[in-house]
């Protein structure tokens, strides 16, 4: 009886060699619990071990692995192979990122946005030795959501506006915006809103929602892109709009 | 710009940043996700609905020949309206849909939750057509 397999399509790009990217076929053994990041480490180990791709944690929560499983965004750790019976099952890179070899991006674009977006809290007093910033459970819940956020990048993939306006801040890093801005904590709503409302940010998005589509940990960046643009709103209509 | 490390020597700095293939959007790329479909479907039903704004200035300024140049029932003109209808009903669906998605309004410590929005705006566009709908068939006759 011969061992089931099932083919990945793997694409290759190597810098110094390449023109292009082009797709590279191996046959690997299949069994029902094998995700597509399995499959790619037994390519690595026993066939082909120039192959190239980020991955850590292998569960869904360090964002490493994400990468285009049949044209779809997906982390490769949570994509079935099972689910792409009978394959061929084909790997690319992430949309909207240069492609440094194989399967991985130049992700310093991401880092740059995430930075200027400062997903962190920011107060205006610092009260040392003032004691913790107590929360209530539904102060946390306010930004729970959002705090979920990976950086997997697959929001970025799947958005039509980068790849027309790469410039432009992106699902993540407004969703973190949102979360911080959320935050009872935090006292800095009022700088983010002022860089989110300036260019490449919250405006050049039309809400085609793919984003949250495509969001392996249900962060919906589409909301927290449309409330900050409803606040924005708000904040210049209303007196009493954009207290924080 | 080298990090403090690369000007104290103790890393070497980069040479020069990799060379990598820059990503290039298909024309087609529309086409390759459902939502993207609907994302066009939604953005285009803009275009019917300015179309019959234009139709129905020319309408009006026929009425500089008086009543008789104003011919709103003529039958390409009400398939015309029935088609931007659509549109208009079918961008009103997709905005309206999103009212609680968007829209995040503190009741307390919690928000107003979604489908309630959602809700309130639907039944706020049925009221309101009501109204317009009698206006202008009770209030033209």
């Amino acid at each position: 009886m011969t061992a089931k397999t099932i083919t990945l399509s793997v694409s290759r790009y190597d810098p110094e060699r390449d023109e292009k990217p082009s797709l590279q076929s191996y046959e690997v053994p299949y069994r029902d619990d094998m995700v597509v990041l399995d499959a790619l480490n037994w390519i690595k180990a026993h066939a082909d071990g120039s192959v190239n791709f980020r991955w850590s944690c292998r569960m869904g929560i360090c964002g490493s692995c994400g990468m285009n499983v049949n044209g779809e965004p997906k982390l490769g750790c949570s994509a079935f192979l099972r689910d792409y019976l009978p394959g061929p099952v084909v790997v690319e890179p992430l949309n909207n990122f240069p492609v440094l070899r194989d399967l991985i991006i130049d992700m310093d674009s991401f880092m740059e946005k995430l930075r200027w977006v400062k997903p962190w809290i920011i107060r205006q007093e610092t009260a040392l030795g003032g004691g913790e910033n107590r929360q209530t459970t539904a102060q946390i819940d306010q930004f729970r959501q959002f705090s979920m956020c990976i950086n997997c990048m697959l929001c970025y993939s799947a958005c039509p506006v980068i790849a027309i306006e790469p410039e432009f801040v992106g699902p993540a890093a407004i969703a973190l915006a949102r979360r911080y801005d959320l935050d009872s904590r935090d006292q800095a709503g009022q700088e983010r809103l002022r860089t989110l409302t300036g260019n490449d940010a919250i405006w050049d998005c039309s809400f085609i929602g793919e984003c949250s589509a495509v969001c392996p940990k249900d962060v919906d960046p589409a909301k927290a892109i449309q409330q900050t643009k409803f606040e924005s709103t708000m904040g210049m209509l209303l007196p009493w709009g954009g207290k924080k | 710009m080298h990090t403090a490390a690369e000007r104290d020597g103790l890393v070497p700095a980069p040479a020069e940043a990799p060379r990598s293939y820059p990503y290039r959007q298909p024309l087609d790329w529309f086409t390759r996700r459902r939502g993207y479909v609907l994302y066009l479907a939604r953005e285009l039903t803009a275009l019917p609905i300015a179309i019959w704004w234009l139709l129905f200035l020319v309408e009006l300024s026929r009425l500089r020949d008086g009543s008789g140049g104003y011919r709103p029932l003529e039958g390409w003109f009400v398939a015309v309206s029935v088609v931007c209808l659509v549109a208009a009903l079918y961008h009103s669906y997709t905005f309206l849909s999103f009212a609680g998605l968007i829209m995040r309004i503190p009741l307390g410590e919690r928000n107003v939750p979604a489908r309630v929005i959602a809700g309130a705006a639907f039944s706020g566009f049925a009221v309101l057509t009501v109204v317009i709908a009698a206006l202008l068939i009770w209030g033209g006759a």
